[in-house]
C-alpha cells in the first residue's frame, strides 16, 4: 500500500459532514490526487453531489439481497475521478446500523483492491461515536486520522467534546476541528478556543453561504458548480491543510461546566 | 453479482464451534469465548474432555451495552497465570461481534508473552467451515501455521462445503433426523455376505477424531472375517496418513494406525490424511477401478457421502455415519444400508485409542451366534 491519508470525519448529525467531505474530495481531485469517499450515512449524501445528483446502490442494499458483490457493483466514479462508495443501512427502527458498517467495511476491504492506490480515503462516518460499529473504520485499522466538524452552538460542541473522549479511548489521533458556521455570535472565537483547550487546532472556518445549499440541491459540489466562489477557495484551503497535515494529537476533553461557559 | 443458494431450516453446526475445534487442532491450551456465558456451552464443555480449557468472558446485559474490552483483557491475564498456557485462542461470539467488539486491543492491553490467536467470528455464516477458515487465517498471521498448510486447508474446506451441499446435511431445506437401519439386521447381512464368500472393502473416511470409533467398525469386520476363515476376502482402506494436517490431527492418525497394527489389521490402502475426507473419493474410485472392481460390497464409515457412487458401482453399500440427518441423503444416493452411531462424538473426544462402536459390538455378537450354531 502506498503512503496514503485515511481520514474519518465525525460530528453531530446534520452539521454538514457530508457536504464538507464531498467538497474536500472534489478539491483534492482537482489537485490531481486519487480520492475515494466512503459514505456511511444512510442518506447517501456524501457521494450524491459528486455524481450529479445520482444515487448509487449501497453495499448493504446489495448484501441485503444476498448478492455476492464485486468492486464494480459498489464503487462509482464521480467528479474529478473521485471513487464513491455508500455503505447504506437498515430501515429506520429495524436491525443494527453499527453492525451494518462493520459488515460493509469488511466487504469493501475484501473486494476493493483499488483502495490501495488512493492518495486520500475519506470516511464520512455517521453522527456521533455511539457504538462499536460506528468506529469500525478506525478499529479495523482503516483510519489513521480523525477530524471533527462542529459549529459554535452548544449541541454540536457537546457532540464534538464527546467524540474527543471517544477518540482518546480508542487511541485515535485528532488532526483538527473544522467549524461549519451557523452564523452564531463569536462563533470562530468559540470554536478556536474549544480546539485549543482540547489540545488541537481549528483547521478551517467555513462560512455559511447560500451557494453551498444551491449547489447541493442541484446535485453538485461547490467545486464543480461554483468553482470561482469564495467558498470554493475555503474548501481548497481545507483540502490542502488535510493533505499536508502532519500534526495530530490524542485529544483531551472539557467538563460540562467549561463547555457551557465557553458557549455562553 | 452472484445470488446465494438454498436456505436451510434445520439448525446446523456453528462457525464459533468450528473455530473452537480448529483451535484445539492447533493445540491451544486455552480458548476464551468472548461473549455470553452460555454461548456454545455444550461443545465448550465437550472440548474440555479433549484436554483444552474453554473459558468465557461471560458478558451479560451490561457487557452488551458497555462492551467487554476490560473483561477480556483481565481474563487473558488471569488465564495466563492460572494455566500457564503456551498458546491461547480468543473466539468471538454473535453478541460480541454485533456490538463491534475488537479483539486485538484487549489482547494488546493484556500484553502477554504467549501468542494469542484472535478469531473474529460469529455463528451467522451459512457454512460453518467459515469459522475454521477465519481461525486458520489468524493462526497464519500469528505464525502458528505456514502459508502452505493454510492454502491446503482452504482447498479442503471448500471441498468439505461442497460435499455437504451435494449429499450432506446442507443438501436439503429440511432433513428429518433418523436412527437409520437396525444394527442387528445390518450386522447379520454383513456376516452372511462374508459367510457366502463375498469380497468386501472397508472404507474408513473419517473426519479427524471420529476415526477413533469408525476404525472399530473396520476392525470388527476384519475380526469377523477372520473367525469365519474369510480374512482374505476383506480389503481395508483408511484415511490415516499421519504426515498430513494440523498437529493434533496427525496425532490421531498415528494413534489409530498403531492400534490397528496391534490388532493385526492391515490397512491395504491409505487414502489420505484425517482432514482429507472431502477429497478422498477420487482416490478410492481409482483404487477400486484398478484393483478391486470385482468386489461385492463396501462398508463405508465416517463421511460416506464424500465417496462418489460411480466409484462403488455394482457393490452393495453399507454405510455408517454419526449424523442422524445423514441417513436420508445416503439412502437417496443409493446406499442400501445406513446406520447411525449415536453419541459418537462425545465418546471420541479426549481419547487416543480406538473406541468400541455399537455396530462393531453388534457385528461381533452376531458372528458369535452364527459360529456357535
Amino acid at each position: 500500500m502506498k503512503d496514503q491519508k485515511r481520514i474519518a470525519i465525525y460530528g453531530k448529525g446534520g452539521i454538514g459532514k457530508s457536504s464538507t467531505a464531498s467538497n474536500v474530495a472534489a478539491a483534492c481531485a482537482d489537485e490531481g490526487y486519487k480520492v475515494m469517499i466512503i459514505g456511511c450515512d444512510p442518506k447517501s449524501d456524501s457521494s450524491i453531489t459528486l455524481l450529479g445528483g445520482k444515487r448509487i446502490p449501497t453495499i448493504l442494499d446489495l448484501l441485503k439481497q444476498h448478492l455476492d458483490v464485486n468492486e464494480k457493483d459498489i464503487v462509482f466514479e464521480g467528479y474529478g475521478g473521485v471513487k464513491c462508495v455508500e455503505v447504506g443501512g437498515p430501515e429506520p427502527g429495524i436491525g443494527c446500523a453499527g453492525r451494518g458498517i462493520i459488515v460493509a467495511i469488511q466487504k469493501l476491504q475484501k473486494v476493493c483492491p483499488s483502495m490501495n492506490d488512493m492518495d486520500l480515503i475519506i470516511y464520512d462516518v455517521p453522527g456521533d461515536i455511539v457504538c462499536g460499529g460506528f468506529v469500525a473504520p478506525i478499529r479495523k485499522g482503516l483510519v489513521t486520522e480523525a477530524y471533527i466538524l462542529t459549529s459554535g452552538e452548544y449541541m454540536p460542541l457537546y457532540a464534538a467534546n464527546n467524540i474527543c473522549k471517544g477518540l482518546a479511548k480508542i487511541d485515535t489521533p485528532l488532526s483538527g476541528i473544522i467549524c461549519n458556521s451557523r452564523s452564531v455570535t463569536r462563533e470562530e472565537e468559540i470554536v478556536r478556543k474549544f480546539s485549543e483547550e482540547i489540545g488541537s487546532r481549528l483547521v478551517a472556518f467555513i462560512p455559511k453561504e447560500q451557494v453551498v445549499q444551491d449547489c447541493e440541491r442541484d446535485g453538485f459540489s461547490v467545486l464543480e458548480k461554483a468553482p470561482k466562489s469564495d467558498i470554493a477557495q475555503v474548501y481548497r484551503d481545507l483540502a490542502k491543510s488535510i493533505m499536508f497535515n502532519d500534526q495530530s494529537i490524542l485529544p483531551g476533553s472539557l467538563d460540562d461546566e467549561r463547555l457551557r461557559e465557553l458557549t455562553r | 453479482m452472484i445470488g446465494k443458494n438454498l436456505s436451510i431450516m434445520h439448525p446446523r453446526p456453528s462457525s464459533i464451534v468450528a473455530a473452537l475445534y480448529t483451535l484445539r487442532d492447533l493445540n491451544v491450551d486455552v480458548a476464551i469465548l468472548h461473549g455470553p456465558p452460555g454461548c456454545s456451552f455444550k461443545h465448550a464443555r465437550l472440548l474440555e474432555e479433549d484436554g483444552i480449557r474453554v473459558v468465557t468472558t461471560a458478558l451479560d446485559e451490561n457487557g452488551f451495552v458497555f462492551g467487554g474490552r476490560q473483561e477480556l483483557s483481565s481474563l487473558l491475564v488471569k488465564v495466563n497465570e492460572m494455566f500457564k498456557p503456551k498458546l491461547i485462542g480468543v473466539v468471538g461470539t454473535c453478541a460480541s461481534m454485533i456490538i463491534g467488539e475488537e479483539l486485538r486491543e484487549p489482547v494488546e492491553d493484556a500484553n502477554l508473552d504467549v501468542p494469542v490467536i484472535e478469531v473474529e467470528v460469529h455463528a451467522g455464516y451459512p457454512d460453518n467451515t467459515k469459522g475454521v477458515l477465519i481461525t486458520l487465517e489468524s493462526a497464519f498471521e500469528v505464525g502458528v501455521i505456514g502459508k502452505e498448510e493454510l492454502e491446503r486447508q482452504k482447498v479442503l474446506l471448500r471441498e468439505a462445503t461442497l460435499v455437504e451441499k451435494r449429499h450432506g446435511a446442507a443438501s436439503k431445506e429440511y432433513l428429518e433426523p433418523s436412527r437409520g437401519d437396525v444394527k442387528y439386521k445390518v450386522a447379520e447381512k454383513v456376516v452372511r455376505l462374508l459367510q457366502e464368500g463375498k469380497k468386501g472393502i472397508t472404507i474408513m473416511n473419517a473426519k479427524k477424531e471420529t476415526g477413533y470409533m469408525f476404525a472399530d467398525v473396520s476392525a470388527a469386520v476384519n475380526e469377523v472375517a477372520l473367525a469365519l476363515g474369510k480374512e482374505g476376502n476383506v480389503v481395508n482402506m483408511a484415511n490415516i496418513d499421519d504426515s498430513l494436517g494440523l498437529p493434533r490431527v496427525r496425532h490421531h492418525a498415528k494413534c489409530i494406525t498403531a492400534d490397528l497394527q496391534e490388532r493385526g489389521i492391515t490397512v491395504h490402502e491409505v487414502i489420505g490424511g484425517m482432514d482429507e475426507y472431502p477429497v478422498t473419493g477420487e482416490k478410492v474410485g481409482e483404487l477400486i477401478k484398478q484393483k478391486y472392481s470385482d468386489y461385492d460390497f463396501a462398508i463405508i464409515t465416517g463421511v460416506p457421502h464424500a465417496i462418489p457412487m460411480e466409484a462403488l458401482e455394482g457393490m452393495e453399500i453399507i454405510s455408517v455415519t454419526n449424523g442422524p440427518r445423514q441417513v436420508l441423503p445416503l439412502k437417496e444416493m443409493g446406499h442400501q444400508h445406513v446406520i447411525v452411531e449415536i453419541d459418537l462424538h462425545p465418546k471420541t473426544l479426549g481419547v487416543n485409542h480406538i473406541v468400541e462402536s455399537e455396530f462393531g459390538a453388534t457385528l461381533r455378537e452376531v458372528a458369535k451366534d452364527v459360529l456357535g450354531r
